[in-house]
């Protein structure tokens, strides 16, 4: 370490080389473990074979170009133009009915007056999104299972039972419920901290004008937040493309890949089950690409309207 | 400030706080079913007979899973993985968040882009297996430590934060000579712990939930994490309700009085059980966290 005596000016080069030390290691760890994979995504344009080279990183170098062979397979391919539509199925599901949950969650939970009970409810809320999709993976296993309350409950009013993780139509709304389940309570929180925002001038004009709770929630509250909600929209509609890699794999079996395989577990399977390198790359690249395409128009949209965006 | 409440809001505020107590209950109530499946007898879960509280109660299930060597090595496989992980994290995290919150650093918006640019773009899922692979660090910790020991967005909160320090006392401090190293030891970090606690509870959290990094690169079951030990029991459960393999039941399993429903319940419960310690510091912390995050224009 150098302590310098120089008391003033002219230390800027001092203080800065220790500074850019202190980056080494930062900037390695993601070289290898972020630019090195991208580097690698090339075996989407090659005949990726592990043993053509001395070991699996030399072989992306050593093996053979086929310019976009993979990419023209792609498309010919129904499975995954299977998986590419239910991932914008399931992701628009998990937009059009998931979004608006914690909006109004918040907005409800805004207007319990017993500070006691509404920190007790949003402790309770906020835990699942603690738990590993695994857990809770295995925990709707549980409940929804052949032999789970749910089907108890159903028989004995004396419906049939649902096969929930074998229907392929009703596959889809397991996954929609469990996320709604796991998150809507955590993501009420950056709509609860907006609400904390809104100036209570507004409340006491509102109060002066005679109205109710409910006309200061739906006058006040709401239009105060807009551009909160506004902003969480685009941005989950950036990323659109992730539906939900951890959950799906863990919730989903081959007979319901019709509707719940989505491009990541797609890619899984072909790419790490099959061992077919280069087309689960070209895959998994693609949906990179859309991914950074959508998330960066997005953030630039939030950005020019909104003054803000997530970086 | 008293206000007058009208009978219209008092009605509204009975069925509000009803409505969150049903959310509440929803919320609760399947972990309260599987603790009762975890202690409940054999024929019991089989049957789909257990509700919310244990029906012939028995501790065998428990007894079979806390004895179960997979069980043991995983568990203890998770909190090695989560102690050391976190550590490393959270040093590296320091060190780049310091420089990277220093106004002054020449360069610095576009080693931030650097970071920040890998938030937005990765390679995929084959090209990090096959650079693991080409590392030999399949089958070891490190493929469960190492890449997810750095995230940027945690270092992006971090550097905010430093960001908002006063800068008077780091000024005197370097005014008497102090260095970076100096500076960042004894007074940023001193000042920053909320901020520092914050950002290991996610670590932490994150190493501890982490299955798809045993998935990716782990099959040697030596080395596999609690998370991928429960992912497997729901896969290989999903399979046998499907009929694609089938159940063994005539196992070691039998003579504990163990079904895989309950089993899988108990697992379940002990996997949470450090999730629920930390709980209370999670809640406070976190959602200081992600408001000091989200705020940031």
């Amino acid at each position: 370490m150098h302590l310098s005596k120089k008391r003033t000016g002219g230390l800027t080069t001092n203080r800065s080389l220790s500074m850019y030390l202190l980056l080494i290691p930062g900037l390695i760890f993601i070289l290898v473990f972020h630019y090195l994979p991208m580097y690698g995504a090339v075996i989407a344009f090659k005949d990726y074979n592990i043993f053509a080279g001395s070991d699996p990183i030399n072989a992306i170098f050593e093996s053979e170009w086929v310019g976009l062979k993979y990419w023209e397979q792609l498309w010919v391919q129904a499975e995954f133009r299977r998986a590419f539509c239910n991932t914008l199925v399931i992701s628009l599901m998990k937009i059009v009915i998931g979004f608006p949950v914690p909006i109004v969650l918040a907005l409800l939970i805004n207007e319990i007056r017993l500070t006691g009970y509404k920190r007790i409810i949003q402790t309770v809320l906020y835990l699942p999104h603690f738990m590993s999709w695994a857990v809770v993976g295995a925990l709707f296993l549980s409940i929804l299972g052949t032999t789970g309350p749910i089907n108890a409950w159903l028989q004995s009013l004396g419906f049939e039972g649902v096969k929930f993780f074998m229907n392929e139509r009703v596959f889809p709304w397991v996954l929609l419920v469990s996320a709604l389940w796991k998150e809507s309570g955590w993501n009420t929180i950056v709509y609860l901290a907006a609400i904390t925002g809104v100036s209570p001038e507004l409340y006491e004009a509102a109060t002066v004008d005679g109205a109710t709770r409910m006309q200061k929630m739906y006058y006040v509250t709401l239009p105060s937040i807009a551009s909160t909600i506004m902003m969480m929209l685009i941005l989950r509609l950036g990323s659109i493309m992730a539906a939900g890699f951890d959950q799906v794999l863990v919730m989903y079996n081959p007979t319901v890949y019709s509707t719940g395989d989505i491009i990541d577990t797609y890619v899984y399977r072909i790419g790490l089950g099959q061992l077919n390198f280069s087309m689960g790359t070209a895959v998994g690249l693609f949906n990179s690409i859309v991914s950074f395409v959508l998330v960066i128009s997005s953030n630039l949209f939030c950005r020019k309207m909104f003054g803000r965006s997530i970086w | 400030m008293k206000q007058k409440i009208s009978y219209q809001e008092r009605v509204f505020q009975t069925v509000n706080a009803l409505v969150f107590l049903a959310l509440g209950l929803t919320t609760l109530l399947p972990f309260v079913n599987l603790l009762a499946k975890s202690f409940s007898s054999e024929s019991a879960v089989l049957a789909g007979r257990v509700g919310l509280w244990p029906e012939g109660f028995q501790l065998g299930t428990y007894q079979y899973v806390l004895t179960e060597p997979q069980f043991r090595q995983s568990f203890v496989n998770s909190i090695l993985v989560t102690l050391c992980g976190t550590a490393l994290a959270m040093v590296l995290t320091c060190m780049v968040a310091y420089p990277l919150s220093r106004g002054w650093l020449r360069g610095r918006r576009l080693l931030i882009l650097l970071f920040v640019f890998v938030m937005l773009f990765n390679g995929g899922m084959v090209p990090t297996y096959l650079l693991i692979n080409g590392m030999h660090m399949l089958n070891t910790y490190w493929a469960l430590i190492l890449p997810s020991a750095f995230s940027v967005y945690n270092m992006i909160l971090l550097k905010n934060f430093f960001e908002e320090l006063p800068e008077s006392v780091e000024e005197s401090a370097r005014l008497d000579g102090a260095g970076n190293m100096t500076i960042l030891l004894k007074i940023i970090l001193p000042m920053s712990l909320p901020a520092i606690a914050t950002i290991g509870l996610f670590y932490a959290v994150g190493y501890w939930n982490n299955y798809m990094g045993g998935v990716l690169y782990i099959t040697d079951p030596q080395y596999k994490p609690l998370q991928q030990y429960l992912y497997e029991l729901v896969t290989e459960s999903q399979r046998i309700q499907e009929g694609m393999i089938t159940g063994d039941y005539n196992m070691d399993r039998d003579s504990m009085n163990a079904t895989p429903d309950a089993i899988r319940a108990a697992t379940i419960m002990l996997s949470s059980v450090p999730i629920m310690l930390v709980y209370p510091f999670l809640q406070k912390y976190f959602v200081k966290g992600l408001v000091i995050g989200s705020v940031k224009g």
